[in-house]
This record gives C-alpha cells, sequence and structure tokens, in this order.
C-alpha cells in the first residue's frame, strides 16, 4: 500500500500550506486588491500536492496558472507573493505575473496566457532532456478547458510518437472558465479524449493519496524509458474562473464535493489511523500561517522594480529599444 | 561593420544549399546539444533536400522527422531550449509559421523576459519563403514583417551562400530564439564560402556594394536583384551603395545611416508587400536620424498589398524585381 511509503506529516504540510496559502489570497484580494488577480485552486488542492511529492527534486514540473501548490512546494513563499504583487523581490522583478513564472532553479517550466501552450513546450523540454542525457521527467498539468484545445493531441501525439519522458495530468475541475464541462465535450471522462496509444488512468483528485500513487507508477514508467501517461484527476474548484467573475453554481453540487473536500479526508484518514494528532496539525497549521502572513507583509512593503527592469528582451545582443541594435 | 571576405580567404564555390547542409553538418557534430528536426527533413533529407545525409550520419535522436503538426514544432522547440539542448526545427513553407505563431510569438519571444535567472530561448526555426514558382497563395510569403513587430525574436535573412552558411551557425550558437529566412527560389545561387570553420554574428548589417549615388537597402533574395540593378545603373554611371541588414530584427541601422548620409538618395527592397513592411520602418528610421542628408524622398520597392497571385502574368506582375529597383533609383535621383 502507497499510503505506508508516504512521510504523511510531509504530505499534510503541503496539502496545508496550499490550502491555508489559496485562503490567505482569497482574504487579501477581498480585503484589499491584490495586482494579479486570483484564479483559485481552492478544492482541488490534492492533485498538484499529490502529483508533486513522488518526484525526484529536479523533474520538472509544468504548472497551469491554477496549479498553485506546484508553484508553492518549489518556490520560496515570499517570492510567490511578491510575483502576484509585481514587487521587486517577485521571481522576474515584476516582468512576468506570478501565474506564468519560470525557473531554471526551480525546475518550473514558464508558460503563456494562452490556456494549454504549454503543453507541446513541457514535450519539448522532455525531448530537450532525452538530448542531454538525463533521467529528469516533466510533469504538466493543465485543466479541461486546455484539453479541448488542438495542443493537447498534438502534444500528446508528440510525446507518444518519440516515447518522452512526459506525465500529463489534467486536473477537471468541471468547470472550463464560466462554463460547466457537459456542455463543452460529449465524453463523460477526459483520458477518453486522448487515444494516441497513451495510456491513461483516471484518479480520484480529491484523495492526494490516490494522486500520490498515480504519479509515481507514472513517473516511473516515464523514467524507465517507456513514454508518457496521461493522468486525468477528478477534482472540483470551490471558486470561480477569477475573481472577478461570479458563477451560478448549483449548491447540491458545490456541497456534495465540499463533503469530499481533499484537506478534510486526508485529515480524517490520517487521524482514524492514528498517523498524525490534532496537536500536530494545529501546530503545523500555526507555523504555516506564520510564514504565510509574514510572505504577504513582506510582498506588501517590498519596493516596486527599477524601470531598468523592463529591458530584458534579448540575452546575447544589447539593443536600444527604440532603434535597434545600440552601437 | 563589413565582413567582406579577405583576398587571403581560401574559398570554394558552393551552392546555398550545399553551405547551409554543412552549416547544420558541423554544429550537430559540434555539439550534442543540437537537434534537428522537422516535416520530411531526416529520412526524405528535407523537402528541397538541405537536410540530406544527416539523419543518416547522426542518428534518429538528432535528427529525425515529425507529425504534421507546426504547433509541435514551435512550441517542443521552446520547451526544448528551455532544458538547455539547441534546437533547428524545420517549419517547411514560411507561410506555416502562423500555424505555430502563439509558441513563436506568446513563448519563444517572452520567456527571457518571464525567468528571473537569465534563462533564454536558444532555438532556430528555419523556413523557406520566395515568389516566382507558382506555388501561388500559400507557399512563398516573405513573413518578416509578422515577427519583426515581437521583441525577443530575431528575425534573420540571409542572401550569398557564404551568409547562410555563417548566419545559420550564429544563430544556432545565439542564445536567443531566431526565426532563419530562406529563398527556396535560391537555393541553387552559388557563390565563394570558406574552407576555414567561421561564423557570422547576427544583428550586423553588411555593406554588399560600396557606392556613392544611391542607397540600396534590399534583403533576402532582392540582394541579387539590387546587384543587378546596380550593375546597370553603373552603366548609366549610377553608383549604388547596397546595404544588406542580414538581421532584420533587432535591426543593425548604423551602416544604413551612414550610408544614406554618403549618398543622400534611399532605396528599400523587399519581396513582401510594401505597405506596413521593412522598408517602410528603414524609411522612418532614415526620417527620425539622417532626414536633412536626403536630397528626394524615400522610394520602397516591394509587392502590392494582395496575396501572391497563381497565375503566371499575375504572379510577374506582383513579384519586384531589378527592373523596379532601377526605376526607383533613377526616379529618387531625378526628383
Amino acid at each position: 500500500m502507497v499510503h505506508e511509503t508516504i512521510n504523511h506529516t510531509e504530505l499534510l504540510e503541503d496539502l496545508l500550506l496550499t490550502r491555508r496559502f489559496e485562503e490567505k489570497v482569497l482574504e487579501v484580494y477581498q480585503d484589499r486588491g491584490i495586482r494579479e488577480l486570483p484564479h483559485s485552486s481552492l478544492g482541488q488542492e490534492a492533485v498538484g500536492v499529490g502529483a508533486c511529492y513522488p518526484l525526484e527534486d529536479d523533474d520538472l514540473l509544468a504548472p497551469s496558472l491554477r496549479t498553485r501548490a506546484a508553484m508553492l512546494l518549489r518556490t520560496p513563499v515570499e517570492e510567490i507573493v511578491a510575483g502576484m504583487y509585481g514587487t521587486e523581490s517577485g521571481p522576474s522583478s515584476g516582468r512576468t505575473t506570478e501565474h506564468h513564472m519560470g525557473s531554471s532553479e526551480y525546475g518550473i517550466l514558464g508558460t503563456t496566457g494562452m490556456i494549454g501552450s504549454h503543453l507541446n513546450p513541457a514535450v519539448g523540454a522532455a525531448l530537450g532532456n532525452r538530448t542531454l542525457d538525463n533521467d529528469r521527467v516533466t510533469v504538466v498539468f493543465f485543466g479541461d478547458g486546455a484539453s479541448q484545445r488542438g495542443e493537447f493531441h498534438s502534444a500528446l501525439n508528440f510525446a507518444t510518437v518519440q516515447e518522452l519522458p512526459v506525465v500529463f495530468v489534467i486536473e477537471n475541475n468541471q468547470w472550463t472558465e464560466a462554463m460547466s464541462i457537459d456542455k463543452l465535450v460529449d465524453v463523460d471522462d477526459l483520458a477518453d479524449l486522448a487515444g494516441h496509444g497513451l495510456p491513461t488512468e483516471i484518479v480520484d483528485g480529491q484523495d492526494v493519496e490516490a494522486m500520490v500513487e498515480a504519479t509515481a507508477e507514472a513517473a516511473d514508467r516515464a523514467r524507465s524509458g517507456d513514454g508518457p501517461t496521461l493522468l486525468e484527476a477528478k477534482t472540483y474548484r470551490y471558486r470561480p474562473h477569477a475573481e472577478t467573475m461570479p458563477e451560478h453554481r448549483d449548491e447540491a453540487t458545490l456541497e456534495a464535493w465540499k463533503d469530499r473536500d481533499p484537506v478534510e479526508m486526508y485529515i480524517d484518514r490520517l487521524l482514524e489511523r492514528d498517523q498524525i494528532t490534532e496537536a500536530e496539525i494545529e501546530s503545523i497549521d500555526e507555523q504555516l500561517q506564520t510564514t504565510i502572513d509574514d510572505a504577504f507583509d513582506m510582498a506588501e512593503s517590498d519596493e516596486l522594480p527599477d524601470e531598468e527592469t523592463l529591458y530584458h528582451v534579448y540575452k546575447d545582443t544589447e539593443i536600444d529599444h527604440w532603434k535597434g541594435v545600440a552601437k | 561593420m563589413s565582413q567582406q571576405l579577405d583576398a587571403e580567404t581560401e574559398t570554394t564555390t558552393q551552392t546555398i544549399r550545399e553551405s547551409l547542409n554543412q552549416a547544420l553538418h558541423e554544429e550537430l557534430e559540434r555539439d550534442e546539444r543540437v537537434l534537428l528536426y522537422g516535416e520530411d527533413v531526416a529520412e526524405y533529407g528535407g523537402l528541397y533536400k538541405i537536410s540530406e545525409g544527416l539523419y543518416e550520419e547522426f542518428g534518429e535522436e538528432r535528427v529525425f522527422d515529425t507529425p504534421l503538426a507546426e504547433t509541435s514544432l514551435g512550441g517542443t522547440a521552446v520547451g526544448a531550449a528551455l532544458a538547455g539542448a539547441r534546437p533547428v526545427v524545420e517549419i517547411m513553407y514560411a507561410d506555416f509559421l502562423p500555424i505555430a505563431g502563439d509558441h513563436l510569438i506568446n513563448y519563444a519571444a517572452k520567456m527571457y523576459f518571464n525567468y528571473g535567472d537569465e534563462t533564454s530561448v536558444p532555438m532556430v526555426v528555419r523556413s523557406m519563403y520566395g515568389t516566382g514558382d507558382g506555388h501561388g497563395l500559400h507557399h512563398g510569403q516573405s513573413p518578416e514583417a509578422w515577427f519583426m513587430n515581437v521583441p525577443g525574436l530575431k528575425v534573420v535573412m540571409p542572401s550569398t551562400p557564404r551568409e547562410y552558411k555563417g548566419l545559420l551557425k550564429g544563430a544556432i550558437r545565439d542564445d536567443d530564439p531566431v526565426i532563419f529566412l530562406e529563398n527556396k527560389m535560391r537555393y541553387g545561387e552559388s557563390g565563394p564560402v570558406p574552407d576555414e570553420e567561421y561564423t557570422i554574428s547576427l544583428c550586423e548589417s553588411d555593406v554588399k556594394r560600396e557606392g556613392t549615388d544611391a542607397t540600396i537597402v534590399a534583403i533576402g533574395g532582392m540582394v541579387y536583384e539590387a546587384l543587378e540593378a546596380a550593375e546597370r545603373l553603373s552603366e548609366q554611371g549610377i553608383e549604388c551603395e547596397i546595404v544588406d541588414p542580414r538581421t532584420i530584427s533587432p535591426l543593425d541601422t548604423g551602416p544604413i545611416l551612414e550610408s544614406v548620409e554618403k549618398t543622400n538618395i534611399l532605396v528599400t527592397a523587399q519581396e513582401a508587400p510594401t505597405f506596413g513592411g521593412f522598408g517602410s520602418e528603414v524609411a522612418a528610421q532614415v526620417i527620425d536620424d539622417a532626414f536633412f542628408y536626403l536630397d528626394a524622398p524615400v522610394k520602397r520597392v516591394g509587392a502590392p498589398f494582395t496575396p501572391i497571385p497563381f497565375a503566371e502574368n499575375l504572379e510577374e506582375a506582383y513579384q519586384p524585381t531589378a527592373d523596379d529597383i532601377e526605376s526607383a533609383v533613377i526616379d529618387a535621383i531625378e526628383t
């Protein structure tokens, strides 16, 4: 059983960090605003947390803008918050948003504002790693929306044909922007969209241990040269696509998903198995809350970037940003 | 800065096709991080045989055929480059570049800006343009203006065999994403190529012909048309200076301005439609920084604002040539 090999304190800490972080984002946004418009992952934290847990430190993560867990588990919290505020200490000193940040140091593939645009680059990163002859695996997260784009098929096909070390994780949170997924695709399982001869697995995205197990298997498969796997994690987003666009939700459905809340489910299970105590949980929670609060305090008092930060467009050529090449 | 061949440089006459093949061969051999892939580039050797023999020599992990999906070519190249490889992808015709446009414009061009740790996107996209072969609307467009307005991309359009080789090697070694445009009508042009290993740095304009009476700024295949026009004009006593920017963006304007300050006449020449094109930017730069040196209005040679037509006579009417450049220079001088 996979749960016997998991360090549950660590995994719970990852899950609680993501939950508390997202709660704080919402609280601050509603109270006094944050420059980066929140696209909350509340309700679906177990997908990213569970998928990241079994990976090696140098495996590459390609998160979607909503895979907050992947960002948090690789990047210092204060840097993420500064990224959301566009201040000097952010990941690129305010040039980009935290949603799309990339970092070779932290093993995070940068992405763009186009949903699913990072699927082929993630496959390419796996190709690059094959060329460099290392055994890094790339795990790419994307939502149900991205599975409706042509990118999805071209990336899956390329990865399969080239047998590249990629794990595709669909975070199927049932909502594409403000549209319910059942209006947009005619299959019950998005895994059925895949084809391409690609192995697929449907995972309970509310169950962090199930995510650990499925991703561990897929990553092993990739690392041993057997090619990519697609995981469809069934989950649910509690919040709207973005905080500025309130969505109509059926209350009964929302409550049914909240009954299977990933954080509460895991805590209940650990308590039941005597793998943690209430006091331990409380202590973890307090520590996390302090870290998160401090990071927000720092960002709110951080300086805005120097204007020179803007002029960072070409690595190899010095240019005059109005004229062309500086001579 | 001129990069003319020294008289002592040992050279061999080669076609552009051969010089490109040699450049790819040398770079694949030199650096194990270099990859070459695209549609029909491996077993078939490239539609125009540019990559012939490379798959056989370097094997299928370095040189391979891909599914017919330009979005994968653009996208995987970005990822491979971010991971530390040096991908060279062929997107057959430049008309297909918009299919990969999201990855070129929104991804490749912006990741150096986006990352905080100096990670860049050292990828090269090779693609073909060029009219005159009856390929019609979608197999010959000259796309430099589509991309020159995108900060972060480098757009390269070589002219001679020596430059095709040196600039392709330069592009592969460059740390920024490069769109490398090859004129498919000129693959058979031949010229001297140094025997010794060399590279040509991007973003350096070159003076192809010296002259005192008019400046012609010509790009890609139009450099040959400009050279022909200059020969004819020389017989009429008009000496043209030809500046070949080679890298369209970011543009090295220095040699253009210097030349105009000397000749006082500016004509630009490109295959793409004149409106909103490369020549317009050159004209604007000259008006900004050398306006009082101009003796006449700037003339821009290019195509009309229409798609590339199919019928033989329409294509001829569409395509700018040495005749157009010759008339433009005479018009400017007579103004």
